[in-house]
């Protein structure tokens, strides 16, 4: 169980990939995304793949976009089966699994480097509403507070008696309703007590509120987003005008 | 009863909350187990429940090695009334919510029906049978997770800080509820921060630090070890405190303002 | 001194209860002073603080009657928004009222909401986290911090609203000893270097007593008792309301009653032993 929620908290990395503004490294992350999308054979797609490989090593999180790619590989693996069923084509259906593969490194590239507070200040960059926002910051806030309940619950329960493993699924599904309820009623509890906290606050109070922290975009992060752009547009452009496909 | 030898339990994120603890506690003790928060309290109370397994180092439940049994096994021996009862209240009725352990210990619908009584009653809460548990104060829900509990009779009984949230005439009863069980026979083990609760009751003290046991023997010698509470952040009773600071005393400190004020109108020449 | 806090004859009956939570009660709370709040569960303490802060008329309706007043403005008929700069809420779970991923952030959430500009709350926030000893945890995140440390930054956040009355709903209870006593003796440096106004809620006198300068105990939402902790405890009623006597001032009741010691004043441990060690030699 801790494991799971150990994989929702953000580690706070020092690497200078980390340190770039987080909107810059969602340009990176979203460019990455729709190269994946562009490229037609499984070379391409190599390439990309070793791209995103060599850059999560620079960002020193190889690690945990390997463990990403692992948990992919089920899934990629259903797509593969279910490609081939239809094409009878080996290639093509490899270009699609490991094509999934690649769009999943691509964006838990930008989660796995980007804090919570640092995903606030993209959204607000998109104007999304507030409340959209503080809703989102108070969900991945209490993630671990949840667990820890879950917990909690799942060891009180234990100690009166209560066998998760026992019985036929019916069964064991109804051995949960003493876990669900606790965790329920305890979600609203809490979310009557941050009402009144938000409130106690001036939650509201004025409709343009200001940031403490402000997010600079530095030299590096102009550099970096350039080079990416003009990257990119190497990329698409050497894909569809000066190689044809048929080369590779 | 039950017995610690040499258990070590290191958390996921490192923190070694158990070190080398080795423990014996008798059936029909009372302890209670003191400490700051963090001195690895509950984590202790976890591994006599079996809800924790000691990464090295064996735990005994009346002769039987946790490692090899289930909680739900266990908890038919020993009960545990953790901290918060909003973790564990989930049913339609207070009868209920009694009912929920009698029934996956297997108990026949007869005594079923004979212990939620005896149990509502023994807590006063018979005026609440039929009402939702999640009404309740919360005072009242604390009670009634203590009588889920008795219900089942175990022999063993753990109290995670009990007094959280009670006013002065519940703490009071609940100190009552306690000596009953210790004159019952039953074992019972209470962590709690309380101390000015704990000091009437007279238990076995065990006072923990960081994954250690600093201090074991009764209340009386363990709370006038004052350099080792201080260490271990646990505040001394007041009248312990009190007793320090005379000059001519009785052998051990008073338990309670009454037996102190008896003392001194003694030696008070007047 | 002017009177922080001017409650006059409050009743409050929530929509779908039978009986008034909170009746008849009057109280006046002197700048500066610390008030503790005292009664059994269920007495209508947190209504009365919800009443304070304004939660009560603004978040909860119900049938209204009297007046309170924070600082001369009547609460029912401001907004929450000048409420929340008036008078600081701590509760009683530090966890469900840290909002943001790092503890400056949290601090400054009240500041934010109120739209202070950034050099301003950079220098309120600093300033909070400077009077609590905590601005080692400044990036630290909520889940990095021990129960204490919790509730430090959630009476930080409360403190950077700069507010002159603050109400602290049992903040002791889920802290052990030691850093209990650490926190009231935060709370008695605060009064006496910003000269705010406490309302606390508490079950454990013992530590209380020596910075209180006043004990309101309430009981069935009406006020039964007022006076300093002396009159309150040394009074014949204070146990049948359920409030917890320390024991050595039980200890000091039963003396002084045989004209062994004073009873003026409340003493600790160490002035009740040498009281009695002087009358003895």
């Amino acid at each position: 169980m801790m494991w799971l929620s150990s994989g929702f908290i953000f580690r706070r990395g020092t690497s200078a990939y980390h340190r770039l503004d987080p909107r810059v490294k969602l340009l990176v992350s979203v460019l990455m995304f729709v190269t994946t999308l562009l490229v037609r054979t499984l070379y391409e797609l190599a390439a990309v793949l070793l791209f995103m490989i060599a850059l999560s090593a620079f960002a020193t999180v190889l690690r945990r976009v390997a463990r990403t790619m692992a948990f992919t590989a089920l899934f990629s693996a259903f797509i593969f089966a279910l490609n081939f069923v239809f094409t009878r084509n080996i290639e093509t259906s490899l270009l699609y699994a490991a094509r999934f593969v690649a769009i999943v490194v691509s964006t838990s590239l930008f989660f796995i480097t980007t804090s919570p507070d640092e995903l606030e200040q993209v959204m607000k960059t998109f104007r999304l509403p507030r409340d959209v926002i503080f809703a989102f910051v108070t969900a991945v806030r209490f993630i671990p507070v949840m667990f820890l309940d879950t917990i909690q619950i799942m060891d009180a329960q234990k100690s009166r008696g209560l066998e998760l493993e026992k019985g036929n699924l019916l069964r064991r599904v109804r051995n949960m309703i003493p876990i669900l309820i606790p965790l329920v009623v305890n979600s609203v509890v809490r979310s009557g007590e941050l009402a009144e906290a938000m409130e106690s606050r001036a939650y509201g109070a004025v409709p343009r509120p200001t940031s403490l922290v402000e997010y600079r975009t530095s030299l590096a992060d102009k550099a970096v987003a350039t080079a990416a752009v003009v990257a990119f547009a190497l990329v698409a452009y050497s894909f569809y005008f000066v190689i044809p496909a048929q080369i590779l | 009863m039950i017995e610690l030898r040499d258990v070590t339990f290191v958390h996921q994120n490192g923190v070694k909350a158990l070190d080398g603890v080795s423990l014996k506690i008798d059936a029909g003790e009372t302890v209670a187990i003191v400490g700051e928060n963090g001195a690895g309290k509950t984590t202790l109370v976890k591994h006599v429940t079996g809800l924790l397994k000691p990464a090295s180092g064996t735990v005994l439940v009346d002769g039987e090695d946790t490692t090899l049994t289930s909680t739900a096994k266990l908890s038919r021996k020993v009960g545990v009334a953790f901290q918060n009862p909003d973790h564990q209240l989930f049913s339609e009725s207070v009868e209920e919510e009694m009912a929920f352990g009698l029934r996956n210990f297997g108990f026949p619908p007869d005594l079923v029906e004979q212990r939620v009584t005896w149990g509502l009653e023994l807590f006063g809460l018979g005026e609440y049978r039929k009402s939702s548990p999640l009404v309740l104060s919360g005072g009242e829900k604390k009670r009634l997770t203590l009588a889920c509990i008795l219900a089942w009779d175990p022999q063993v009984l753990i109290l995670d800080e009990p007094t959280v949230g009670q006013d002065a005439i519940q703490k009071e009863k609940l100190a009552g509820t306690i000596r009953m069980l210790s004159a019952s026979g039953k074992t019972v083990i209470v962590v709690s921060h309380d101390i000015e609760f704990l000091w009437p009751i007279q238990p076995r003290v065990v006072v923990m630090k960081a994954g250690r046991i600093l201090g074991d023997g009764p209340a009386s010698q363990i709370m006038r070890v004052k350099e080792m509470l201080d260490s271990a952040r646990v505040a001394q009773p007041q009248l312990v405190d009190f007793y320090g600071r005379l000059a001519s005393k009785p052998e051990a400190p008073f338990v309670d303002p009454l037996e102190a004020r008896r003392w001194i109108e003694g030696v008070k020449p007047s | 001194m002017s009177n922080i806090l001017e409650i006059e004859w409050l009743g409050f009956r929530y929509p779908d209860s039978p009986r008034k939570a909170i009746s008849d009660f009057d109280l006046a709370v002197p700048e500066g002073e610390i008030v503790v709040l005292a009664g059994p569960s269920g007495c209508g303490k947190s209504t009365l603080l919800r009443a304070v802060n304004g939660l009560i008329p603004h978040m909860y309706s119900g049938e209204y009657t009297g007046s309170v007043r924070v600082g001369g403005t009547n609460v029912k008929e401001s907004s929450m928004r000048d409420l929340a700069q008036k008078v600081g809420f701590l509760f009683q779970n530090p966890e469900n009222q840290i909002f943001m991923f790092t503890v400056e952030r949290d601090i400054a959430f009240g500041l934010e909401n109120l739209g202070v500009p950034r050099p301003e709350m950079r220098a309120r926030v600093d300033e909070a986290m400077r009077l609590l000893d905590i601005g080692e945890l400044a990036l630290r995140a909520p889940h990095e911090l021990s129960d204490g440390q919790k509730q430090r930054v959630a009476l930080a956040g409360v403190l950077a609203m700069e507010p002159r009355l603050v109400i602290l709903d049992e903040p002791t209870s889920l802290l052990d000893p030691k850093t209990a006593s650490e926190l009231v003796g935060l709370v008695a440096r605060l009064r006496k270097e910003l000269g705010t106004t406490f309302v606390v809620v508490e079950h454990r006198l013992d530590l209380l007593v020596k910075v209180a300068d006043r004990i309101v105990v309430m009981s069935d939402g009406r006020k039964a008792l007022e006076g300093t902790p002396a009159e309150v405890l040394f009074g014949e009623d204070a146990e049948s309301y359920g409030v917890s006597t320390p024991s050595i001032t039980r200890l000091q009741k039963m003396l002084a009653k045989d004209g062994l010691v004073p009873q003026g004043e409340l003493m600790t441990t160490a002035e009740l032993a040498t009281s009695l060690e002087g009358g003895r030699s």
